[in-house]
């Protein structure tokens, strides 16, 4: 596994953190559901490229990223529905809508293989995210490892209330037994990734590490060394400037 | 959040807090610097750390929500109505994923 370099932040980074990254590494660089290991990793790269993408850049600044015509500015030699995909989520995702999304899997990206690649584009940002928080140069990109994709494609994820279908906690059953926490309350967030379990998975082992534990986000007395306080005012600011609703 | 990142908002260190998270959201390394030196004088580093996890979490959740279009569960809206309107939250584009929200 890759083990990561903190030093140059001067802090020492807690080891539940640190496995959590070594995890998310190897997750991105394994092949996937849908994806190659080499593909998975490729989308890792072009979610980075985004970041100083032309298009991108012009589409934040205009009313409407539609109105906005071009090329991206691209790493990969990935197909032009998914690089737009991968661009959008990491750059401008509060203006992805339903005829959006409706127009990436118009375009030919399956929902499975879209719902991947928002697994490996998030997880990927975030942990820029950090590394830009300690001062870090972005962590290099793990290298791919070999082998075909599992295309298990969960019969129980049904369409709902979200764009993508997911799996109700009741139906989590079988190979998907372990995908949510024993908890009364799952929130939408921890299903929006279940078509692609794996997704789900590695969302709720960075999630657990970074932030509270799913079965703990009710309960205010749960913190870290931040109090719960002040892990809430940093999570409400974040989601306020990414002009979340959620 | 309309606050402004020179008070407190209730919040040990919140300013500062702010400040941070702020500038790591935007893109000028010298303020960037200075909000994380601020910071760092203020904080132990593990809460350092903990700043940044939090940071890192929700830059994935809020892209993983708008990009999946889920609705906010009811239990999380009931809980957050009062919060939700005083921040005029509804005007944010992806508010369209949960019908009927304010």
């Amino acid at each position: 596994m890759t083990d990561f370099d903190y030093s140059p932040a001067g802090v020492e980074v807690r080891e539940d953190l640190r496995d959590a990254h070594r995890r998310l590494w190897e997750h991105v660089r394994s092949p996937g559901t849908w994806w190659t290991g080499t593909q998975r990793v490729a989308i890792a790269a072009e979610a980075r490229a985004a970041v100083n993408c032309s298009l991108c850049g012009e589409r934040q600044q205009a009313l409407s990223a539609d109105a906005v015509r071009g090329e991206h500015d691209s790493a990969a030699s990935l197909p032009e529905t998914t690089v737009e995909a991968i661009h959008r989520i990491r750059t401008d995702p509060a203006r992805l809508s339903r005829r959006w999304f409706d127009g990436v899997i118009a375009g030919g990206l399956a929902e499975t293989a879209y719902v991947e690649l928002v697994g490996v584009v998030t997880l990927v940002t975030g942990l820029d995210y950090f590394a830009r928080s300690l001062g870090l140069r972005p962590f290099p990109l793990p290298e791919p490892l070999p082998g075909e994709p599992s295309r298990h494609r969960p019969e129980s994820a049904k369409p709902g209330t979200a764009w993508v279908p997911m799996i109700a906690p009741e139906d989590a059953v079988g190979a998907e037994a372990d995908l949510y926490p024993d908890s009364p309350f799952i929130p939408n967030i921890m299903r929006a990734l279940s078509l692609v379990p794996e997704e789900a998975r590695a969302l709720r082992n960075s999630s657990d590490a970074h932030y509270v534990r799913v079965p703990e986000i009710g309960d205010p007395s749960v913190r870290r060394s931040l109090d719960r306080m002040q892990m809430e005012l940093v999570a409400a600011r974040v989601s306020a400037l990414n002009e979340c609703f959620y | 959040m309309n606050g402004s990142a020179d008070s407190d908002a209730g919040v040990e260190h919140g300013g500062r807090l702010m400040a941070f998270t702020d500038a790591v959201m935007g893109d000028d390394p010298e303020t960037l610097e200075r909000a994380r030196e601020a910071l760092r004088a203020v904080l132990p580093p593990e809460s350092f750390v903990d700043a940044a996890a939090t940071i890192a979490a929700f830059n994935v959740v809020d892209r993983i929500a708008d990009a999946t279009g889920i609705p906010l569960d009811p239990m999380l809206e009931g809980m957050s109505a009062e919060v939700r309107r005083e921040l005029e939250l509804a005007r944010f584009a992806s508010s369209a994923n949960t019908p009927g929200a304010s």
